[in-house]
């Protein structure tokens, strides 16, 4: 490890100081190249089955713009404010990087609940889980994202408590960043969730 | 960091289950990984005994499917997978002059997944209920129409977990060999072995993710009564099929590629020259590699997908011979006119070559699309992929364990023995195999629990049954020569072979804990050869001799598994079987326990910082020359 | 770990903090998009294929701008970065093509 902790001055770009730090974010971005397959896998499913509802509401008649739009704003401006928590760590301020992250958290909530209400919805339309190959799939694709929503909600989280307790270091940036860019990637894999399954859905 | 801490070191049994040094997990890797071999080995053999003769009822119709379905997933997921992992963990780092992986606490983790999902899959045996469809679990047969059971859900929940346990330790790998070889290490003066491991541990990385999919989806099918493989539903059979081959047909190049690199090691060695080839080589791994993964439909030919999709399939899987070729070619070049020492090792890697090609060539026939709905199904097909997975993959896998042993356990396995492994083993090897060619071609279909008489096959089975039997005495062989090794004096030299030409025979045998005292400077391809060749008995040091920064050891990674044990068990028996606690199921509730523990787990160890320890330069100097 | 694996990524860095303004300009260029491909929809009478490309165009441009900026893949020392999510989209590329083509028949 380098000369670089624990003498008050954090370096430029803190994240990658260390070769542990270094170590982290490299791998966590090949992480991100599987779960793109993981995801690609999913949707692919998904578009294979898409059309088999049987006896369920077809994707016309289910989905409803304006609740899927509200929600795609809410996690594309998350996706920004935590941008910002990733620039306040390179300018080593922890009460703005604090704050950005709480927004993000925020935002992070509201997609969940929304999502969370859209499928409660779905079910009482008689869209269950185990109504159709399509429902199958679809709740299959979206409930894996909103898993990982939910868990960066949570990593995030606890990622709060640390920066208040231990400040930025050598060691909490790198964690910062990676989850930065764990954020991100979710939204990332959002565009194209309401692009394919809700905007293609509802074209037929 | 500048000041030490205390860090509690244990020792015995503890030490082994709280370990993060690669050296040891590779131990640990070959130790799960062999004794799985065995049990495989097992299975394969019963089949055999069960085949020896027409109309034999030594095992029942159902214990036969149970057997050929377990032989399959034993020997692929739980046999060759962790004994590649322990010779990328025992060898790799010290191959690139690191002093450690990557992410030793992610390597921990690695293993646990692992050896739990294997359990768990294994202990189906044990509730009556082994899964009984084949290894590739092909829906309808795994979904709960056709297989009422639980044997799926253990072939689900297992490889779920196991699989875990695989994609982290290829991330791991990846990270290792980008971001830590030691100084003037560069790319194209890797080792053939850590490149091997480089794009296997690649390939595991966008594999795997499909294999997850995969099986959350069979899973969801079976707990959950989703509908993504029941046609009942509106779900797709052959989408299974589909997602299986696109995680499986990478899955068998990351089996082979770890073989090619330690044949590439072993043959170079014993030639006393350098590869031949070496860009070529790595040229070819790659290609390999990429192409592994525009081949899966030719799993399918006969599903119906088209003239079109066989045909782009057929030529895409024929284009992998080229690469492969090359390979061959190269091995060939690198003996010839070498001053060849036959070594156990050497002889391995030696009937590697001609076996691996006779399942090549088999490949290229299957790879015709019109022809391969003749061999479908066939024997042939078995005898193809055993040529591969076995003549290729295992004996490499031999090849490597004798080559390698001495840096593992610091001693030389005995050459006497070594030889007779390999002579019984190679000799049953082809006496199995050989002969299931021409009882495909004669028409004798895969994974039948019986034949009758007068159709031809009675005395290639008999052969091929004897041929089992030899290669399980080879097994014995080996087994016999790591006993009788442990009981001679632990005194293999640095360089055993003292042709070594690679970083790891540079440091002693088995290597310390921290592997190297100095990082070494590397100066050309074939490191330690070419300081050989410089008249030098030693590297350079890139470094000057300071204090070495060790993780922790941690119980962590044996409890996550566990609890993913835990869950595993958990979301199988939800259906009633356990009954209910306060309105809830039972399985659904143990399921949660298991949940609990891993993500504590998780949080603990992301909450509180592992600074680990250091070990100071003057402990260096006492412990310098410890083997 | 000790301090001596060097990478690419370890060369001497300009120290220039980066400001808001890119970050502010990529997030309404991706509201922008978002925007049209909800409009193609809503507004309705347009030719199906039509607008499946100006969705998929769209989604595309938008996660590129995404991954430059706010994921920094723009930025030196990415290569592994570009390299893993590139593979990964061929992958992907295999498993759509099945489910469009070879699922059904």
């Amino acid at each position: 490890m380098s000369a670089h902790s624990h003498d008050g001055h954090l370096p430029h770009e803190p994240e990658k100081a260390t070769l542990e730090g270094r170590n982290k974010i490299l791998g966590f971005w090949l992480f991100l190249g599987a779960e793109t397959v993981l995801f690609g896998t999913l949707f692919s499913a998904f578009l294979a089955l898409r059309d088999q509802v049987l006896d369920g509401p077809t994707s016309q008649e289910l989905f409803q713009l304006p609740l899927v739009a509200l929600a795609t704003g809410l996690l594309l401006t998350s996706s920004l404010t935590s941008v910002f928590a990733t620039q306040a760590l390179h300018m080593h301020k922890v009460k703005a990087m604090i704050w950005w992250l709480l927004v993000t958290v925020l935002l992070g909530l509201g997609f969940l609940g929304l999502e969370i209400y859209e499928f409660y919805h779905y079910v009482h339309e008689g869209h269950g889980f185990t109504t159709s190959a399509f429902s199958s799939s679809f709740y299959t694709l979206v409930g894996f994202h909103g898993a990982h929503v939910a868990f960066g909600i949570v990593w995030i989280s606890l990622l709060i408590g640390q920066l208040a307790k231990k400040g930025l270091t050598v060691t909490t940036a790198p964690k910062a960043y990676v989850a930065g860019i764990y954020w991100h990637f979710i939204d990332v894999v959002w565009v194209f969730i309401f692009t394919v399954v809700y905007l293609m859905g509802k074209v037929g | 960091m500048a000041h030490g801490h205390a860090v509690k070191r244990y020792s015995g049994l503890m030490d082994w289950l709280t370990t993060v040094d690669h050296k040891k997990i590779g131990i640990l890797y070959l130790i799960a990984g062999g004794f799985f071999f065995l049990v495989g080995g097992l299975e394969a053999i019963l089949i055999r005994i069960q085949l020896w003769k027409p109309l034999n009822d030594f095992v029942s119709a159902d214990t036969y499917n149970e057997l050929l379905t377990m032989h399959g997933t034993t020997m692929i997921f739980l046999a060759a997978m962790p004994v590649i992992f322990a010779l990328m963990n025992a060898i790799v780092p010290l191959q690139i002059g690191a002093r450690d992986v990557a992410y030793p606490f992610v390597n921990a983790i690695g293993f646990w997944t692992f050896f739990f999902g294997a359990v768990l899959l294994n202990v189906s045996w044990f509730t009556g209920a082994a899964p009984d469809g084949g290894w590739t679990a092909y829906a309808p047969l795994s979904s709960t129409t056709f297989n009422g059971d639980h044997g799926f859900d253990y072939y689900v929940l297992g490889l779920q977990i196991a699989g875990i346990g695989t994609l982290v330790g290829g991330i791991n790998f990846l990270v290792t060999i980008i971001n830590m070889r030691a100084p003037g290490m560069t790319f194209m003066r890797m080792p053939m072995f850590t490149w091997s491991v480089f794009i296997t541990s690649a390939l595991i990385l966008f594999a795997f993710p499909a294999l997850t999919v995969g099986l959350a989806a069979l899973m969801f099918d079976r707990v959950f009564d989703a509908n993504f493989f029941d046609p009942s539903g509106g779900g797709n059979a052959v989408l299974w099929e589909h997602i299986f081959w696109i995680f499986g047909h990478p899955e068998v190049y990351i089996l082979i590629l770890p073989a090619f690199g330690v044949i590439s090691e072993v043959v170079s060695t014993f030639s006393r020259k350098r590869l031949f080839g070496y860009s070529s080589m790595v040229f070819a791994t790659i290609l390999i590699g990429f192409l592994g993964f525009m081949v899966w439909a030719h799993h399918m030919f006969t599903t119906g997908l088209g003239p079109v999709a066989n045909g782009l399939f057929s030529i895409a899987t024929m284009l992998i011979a080229v690469p492969t070729g090359i390979k061959i070619f190269n091995w060939l070049f690198t003996l010839w006119g070498g001053s060849i020492k036959f070594t156990t090792a050497n002889l391995f890697a030696v009937g590697f070559i001609p076996t691996f090609v006779m399942g090549g060539v088999t490949g290229v026939m299957l790879a015709a699309a019109p022809a391969d709905f003749q061999y479908h199904d066939s024997y042939f097909v078995v005898a193809h992929f055993h040529y591969v997975i076995v003549g290729g993959l295992v004996l490499g896998l031999f090849s490597g364990l004798h080559y390698w042993w001495p840096k593992m356990f610091g001693r030389v396995l005995n050459e006497g023995l070594g030889k007779l492994t390999f002579w019984t083993f190679f000799i049953g090897f082809h006496l199995t195999f050989f002969v299931q060619h021409f009882l495909g071609l004669m028409g004798m279909p895969r994974r039948i629990w019986t034949y009758l008489d007068g159709l031809g096959f009675n005395e290639m089975n008999l052969i091929s049954t004897i041929g089992a039997l030899l290669m399980g005495l080879g097994t014995i062989f080996f087994l016999l020569n790591i006993v009788v090794t442990a009981f001679k004096p632990k005194n293999a030299a640095n360089d055993p072979w003292e042709d070594g030409r690679t970083l790891e025979w540079t440091i002693s045998s088995p290597a310390p804990e921290y592997n190297f005292k100095q990082t070494p400077l590397v100066r050309g391809y074939d490191a330690y050869w070419k300081e050989k060749m410089d008249g030098h008995t030693e590297m350079t040091p890139a470094e000057p001799l300071g204090s070495i920064h060790m993780p922790s050891p941690s119980i962590l990674p044996l409890f996550m598994s566990i609890g993913l044990f835990i869950t595993g068990l958990g979301l199988m028996y939800s259906h009633g079987e356990w009954g209910k606690i306060a309105g809830i199921e039972a399985g659904y509730v143990v399921g949660g326990i298991g949940l609990i523990i891993t993500f504590t787990c998780m949080i603990i160890r992301s909450l509180v910082d592992d600074h680990g320890f250091h070990i100071e330069p003057e402990e260096l100097q006492d412990k310098g020359v410890k083997a | 770990m000790a301090s001596n694996h060097s990478t690419e990524e370890q060369r001497p860095v300009r120290h220039k903090v980066e400001g808001p303004k890119k970050h502010i300009i990529a997030f309404i260029f991706s509201i922008l998009l978002t925007l049209i491909a909800f409009a193609a929809v809503a507004g309705g009478e347009i030719n199906t294929d039509f607008i499946y490309i100006i969705l998929i165009g769209c989604a595309i441009l938008q996660v590129f701008v995404q991954m430059a900026f706010w994921m920094h893949m723009k930025d030196r020392g990415h290569t592994f970065a570009i390299i893993g999510i590139l593979f990964g989209v061929m992958v992907v590329a295999t498993c759509v093509i099945m489910a469009e083509y070879w699922a059904w028949w």
